[in-house]
């Protein structure tokens, strides 16, 4: 996937949120499980709980790890059939996810291809009703071309959308037809912008290694029903001894982009650092994610170090946008 | 790709207009578009004293931040207020609305060490 295509990051962040683009997202892993062991064995390894949900969906979860708690990868599972899981990691923990749960890893066989926007599925229509049709965090199987696809009510944008796993073989057709049909092609910086003003976090920024799905504000993804999992002792031991840090967003009051890494300071002194930060297109500012002080609230004006200078902003809920 | 004959122009990709002692910056057509969508620019100091090669002003897209060199040595005195607000301008109108700054220069001479559109052109290609 290109950083952009010919029109640029800032137009494809505004095509997504007012009509339709499309990502390859192919990047990802996928990690195919079958057997009526995978859901025990899921379960255990993994942080959120499948008793949640059901056949024909999806959910987001972590892998953490047994010592600290800290957010190996963030995932999501797609449950596609009678004991038949795709499991989909960030590209570069696809390894570290297998050595966890196993599965083999048809990541090459398979294109991920992301369609987001209000006018998504009205376009995703026009190539395959079934796959447009997918409800919100569902996933249905489809044929495109006589090709088996799946469709997942599932996205990184803050938009609804689809994202459709389709055979390497017509990945190519795919692709185009959904463009012939309205979805402008957006690329990696414009995904990373859109996923920023949705609040998304990002593996290796705000998720990583030192913290835990807690102080992510990510608790939710943590099953505390399940009988037992990997890490389950670290993370409420992290919560019993009280967190490090939480996540909170972060306003500038002009347009200058925030950058990944600053410092953030309340009345002169540092609260912790920005993991991520750009420039919001749609609220015109710069806006970020930080892993501040955990007792610091909404509507407090801090400022952030951007290369020696001091800008000021606020810190904020998120998503940034509505 | 534009590259107007009458400018002058340097390695880092600034452009330099020459009326008498003043001297317009701004970006080329090829800075802006290695550079991508520019959403903030930081502009210089008004009335501050540069020397040549120093950075004077920045400026950002969404996936990386820029500084502007001083092409020529000398005395901010005016900038491109309209930046402030539309830094797409460096995009849309690199030469015209996009430009930057002027600089009195205390060095005129100085202009000569600049580079033609055609040498730029050899440094781009």
């Amino acid at each position: 996937m290109p950083l952009s295509y010919s029109d640029g990051t800032v137009s494809e962040h505004m095509a997504c949120r007012s009509s339709a683009v499309v990502f390859d997202v192919s990047h990802l892993g996928t990690l195919q499980l079958q057997g009526e062991e995978v859901f025990s064995l899921l379960q255990e390894q993994l942080s959120n709980d499948l008793n949640k949900i059901s056949l024909g969906r999806t959910q987001y979860t972590h892998l953490l790890d047994d010592e600290d708690a800290s957010v190996l990868d963030d995932i999501i599972v797609w449950w596609v059939d009678e004991d038949s899981f795709y499991v989909i990691p960030n590209a570069s923990n696809t390894e570290i996810v297998q050595q966890a749960i196993g599965g083999t890893d048809t990541t090459l066989d398979r294109a991920l291809i992301a369609v987001q926007g209000p006018r998504a599925r009205e376009i995703v229509a026009v190539v395959s009703p079934e796959a447009a049709a997918v409800a919100k965090f569902h996933v249905v199987p489809f044929t495109f071309h006589g090709e088996p696809c799946f469709s997942a009510g599932t996205g990184y944008t803050g938009e609804d959308g689809v994202e459709c796993h389709v055979p390497a073989s017509v990945a190519n057709r795919f692709f185009n037809e959904v463009m012939a049909a309205g979805a402008v092609p957006a690329g990696l910086g414009a995904r990373d912008t859109l996923r920023l003003e949705a609040g998304l976090p990002l593996h290796g920024h705000e998720l990583k290694r030192g913290v835990t799905p807690p102080e992510a504000n990510l608790d939710w993804v943590v099953g505390y029903k399940k009988s037992h999992f990997r890490g389950r002792e670290a993370v409420e031991s992290r919560k019993a001894r009280g967190l490090r840090y939480r996540l909170f967003g972060i306003r500038a009051l002009g347009r200058q982009p925030l950058r990944d890494g600053s410092a953030v300071f309340l009345a002169g002194r540092s609260v912790g650092n920005l993991t991520s930060g750009n420039y919001s297109p749609v609220l015109q500012t710069g806006i970020g994610l930080a892993l501040l002080e955990p007792a610091l609230t909404d509507g407090l004006e801090v400022e952030v170090e951007i290369r020696g200078r001091r800008v000021p902003a606020l810190i904020c809920k998120y998503p940034f946008i509505p | 790709m534009e590259l107007p004959s009458e400018l002058r122009y340097t390695k880092d990709h600034e452009w330099v207009s020459i009326e008498g002692n003043h001297a317009k910056v701004g970006i080329t057509d090829y800075a802006q578009d290695a550079l991508g969508d520019i959403v903030f620019v930081q502009l210089p100091t008004l009335d501050g004293s540069v020397s040549a090669g120093e950075s004077f002003a920045e400026v950002e897209s969404t996936k990386s931040v820029s500084d502007i060199y001083a092409p020529v040595p000398g005395r901010v005195i005016e900038i491109n207020s309209e930046l402030v607000d539309s830094p797409e301008l460096l995009n849309t109108s690199p030469y015209e609305r996009g430009w930057i700054c002027v600089l009195e220069m205390s060095d005129p001479a100085a202009a000569g060490e600049l580079l033609t559109a055609d040498s730029y052109l050899g440094l781009i290609s």
